[in-house]
């Protein structure tokens, strides 16, 4: 409708809305350069030699392109990177698999069961998200080190095991759309409330879980303040733990192979997020205007 | 014993009109109920676990001194919480963690101006790209902040990127006030990506006839923007304010990878695993400034669902 309207304007009004347009392309690319660049700069760091990175002389690009970088990454007892990514991979399938059960389990009760009480549960479960984790990350560590679980991944995988309560949230809300009638019959036929869980709700309710997973998946990934607290082992270290114990800002010498780490553990997830961007941008669309 | 008691209690919730006779539906209710609670017991034990007690007994930690070596606690009243504010050596490391953190988190309302500018420009222009810009702006939100404050720290090096193509020579990375200038820069660019995209949404939430009427009238599209649009979309800005403010409260990876401990950057969150886990030595101080983050954290969030009625999710 708009365009129509810039046709029937007056040529002047025309070379404004065109100059309008040039401007705002050009703010919007130059602010996309912005973006880019430490991408990029990632990216051209993780190919030059300890030396170049850090000489006073500014370079744009490697002196030598080298990727001993990435091969020590793979070799040195130091800082293994395949090991980090199989543990962060152990964290992620553990915790998932079994979170997101009992989430869709307890969203399934919430929405559907004759609960007494539902909204104060619900409340009560909610009411853990206005806590920060600095408030409980004492007695935790104190606890897990007591049970000799410090320097494992087990800190990181017991709290998921027990769901969460934001998918829960989600869940819920969107178990309460499913018609009741899907149920009504298996119980006639005698199928008990788990098999009805299992068997009705989950597969009707497949796309909505799978949204929450893919920004579990991500959360976790990139979570690094419990995986930095519990584990100093290399081997035993996760990947944004073993990057962070790269951290340049203290160990110059490191900073190539901490930007090679870089580009490899944001790999996984670039693909997932350009693979899903659609939805990404649209459940954070809703989540806002509707919040 | 708890789901017995609750099994007692008449069932709040809406139930299915059943065929069966009086009695035997009590007994099923009875059992759908004690399924029902059993079904949302993992959740509420995690809960009780790796919340409620790990809450009291942080506080409780706050009211203790505890020697790592001898593994005894003995009371010690409020001196944590005084400590925090009069201690000659912690005092002055606290009230700088607090001064840093408040500092930072005008990345907040930065990130939001530039947010909404780049909303507003893109409704304007009905740029083509649109979703193209949305995904790369908000690409930074998906990302490592280990990985971006790695890069970010080499961006800012005397020598780096960043002097290099503005033509400063700016010692970025001191203990001064320009590490927290780099700190807000860097997360406002990170942040303003997720600002545009729920700006934009509420933009394309405000009804075209309110435009129109106002076009009748007269008012141009800068006047439309201060005096329809900004209004309308208020309950983003108070969405993005809070969560910015939450997030923002809770900030650690910027002072140990960004800043590498550096003093001109240190958060409250690092105080208190500096405090409390680094050195192991000080549980209890680091627990007296947790309480008191989680308080503030708290009454913060108190407003945000007071204010959106986020708890009304039964229409």
């Amino acid at each position: 409708m708009e365009r129509t309207k810039h046709i029937s304007m007056p040529f002047g009004q025309r070379i404004r809305g065109i100059l309008l347009r040039v401007f705002i392309y050009a703010v919007l690319i130059f602010g996309s350069l912005f973006l880019v660049m430490p991408y990029v700069w990632m990216l051209l760091g993780s190919f030059k030699d300890a030396l170049d990175a850090n000489a006073l002389e500014f370079r744009f690009l490697p002196q030598e392109w080298i990727i001993t970088n990435y091969t020590d990454l793979f070799t040195s007892p130091n800082f293994p990177i395949f090991s980090a990514f199989l543990n962060t991979v152990i964290v992620e399938v553990s915790v998932i698999v079994v979170g997101t059960f009992v989430s869709a389990m307890a969203a399934f009760s919430f929405a559907k069961l004759k609960l007494p009480h539902r909204t104060f549960w619900l409340l009560f479960l909610m009411s853990g998200m206005m806590v920060p984790y600095a408030a409980l990350m004492l007695p935790q560590f104190r606890v897990f080190q007591e049970l000799g679980m410090f320097d494992t991944l087990w800190p990181l995988i017991l709290p998921g095991f027990f769901g969460n309560v934001s998918m829960i949230f989600f869940l819920v809300q969107y178990m309460r759309g499913i018609p009741n009638a899907y149920f009504e019959a298996a119980r006639i036929d005698g199928a008990g409330h788990f098999v009805c869980f299992v068997k009705i709700m989950f597969p009707l309710v497949k796309t909505a879980v799978a949204a929450q997973v893919i920004f579990w998946f991500i959360g976790i990934w990139n979570d690094y303040f419990a995986p930095s607290i519990y584990l100093i082992t290399p081997s035993h270290m996760t990947l944004q733990a073993l990057l962070g114990s790269l951290n340049p800002s203290m160990n110059r010498q490191y900073l190539p192979m901490a930007l090679a780490g870089a580009v490899l553990s944001s790999i996984p997830m670039l693909i997932i997020y350009l693979s899903c961007q659609k939805f990404f941008i649209e459940s954070l669309a809703i989540g806002g205007v509707k919040g | 014993m708890q789901s017995v008691e609750l099994c007692d209690r008449a069932a709040g919730a809406e139930s299915l009109p059943s065929r069966e006779p009086k009695k035997k539906v009590s007994k099923q209710e009875r059992r759908e109920q004690l399924i029902a609670f059993l079904f949302i017991l993992p959740p509420i034990i995690g809960f009780l676990i790796f919340t409620a007690l790990s809450v009291i007994f942080t506080v409780i930690y706050s009211f203790q001194d505890y020697n790592s070596l001898s593994n005894i606690s003995t009371f010690a009243g409020l001196d944590n919480y005084l400590e925090l504010f009069t201690s000659p050596t912690r005092g002055p490391l606290f009230r700088k963690a607090v001064v840093n953190t408040i500092v930072l988190l005008l990345s907040v309302p930065f990130s939001m101006i530039l947010g909404l500018a780049l909303a507003g420009l893109l409704r304007l222009g009905e740029v083509k790209g649109s979703k193209f810009f949305q995904v790369l702006y908000y690409l930074p939100s998906v990302s490592s902040a280990v990985a971006l404050n790695i890069v970010w720290n080499y961006i800012f090096r005397s020598n780096g990127l960043f002097n290099t193509v503005f033509g400063l020579d700016v010692i970025w990375l001191d203990e001064g006030a320009t590490i927290k200038a780099a700190i807000i820069f860097k997360n406002s660019l990170n942040a303003m990506g997720g600002a545009m995209i729920l700006y934009l949404a509420g933009m394309l939430n405000v009804s075209s006839e309110l435009y129109e009427a106002s076009s009748l009238d007269g008012a141009g599209k800068l006047r439309q923007f201060f005096s329809i649009t900004l209004p309308l979309i208020s309950p983003v800005t108070f969405y993005l304010l809070i969560t910015g403010l939450i997030g923002g409260l809770q900030s650690y990876a910027d002072s140990q990878v960004f800043a590498g401990g550096n003093s001109g950057a240190t958060t409250i969150v690092y105080f208190i695993w500096q405090q409390g886990i680094q050195g192991n030595n000080n549980q209890g101080l680091a627990s007296a400034a947790s309480v008191l983050l989680a308080v503030f954290i708290m009454i913060v969030t108190l407003i945000q669902f007071k204010v959106s009625n986020k708890w009304v999710y039964e229409e």
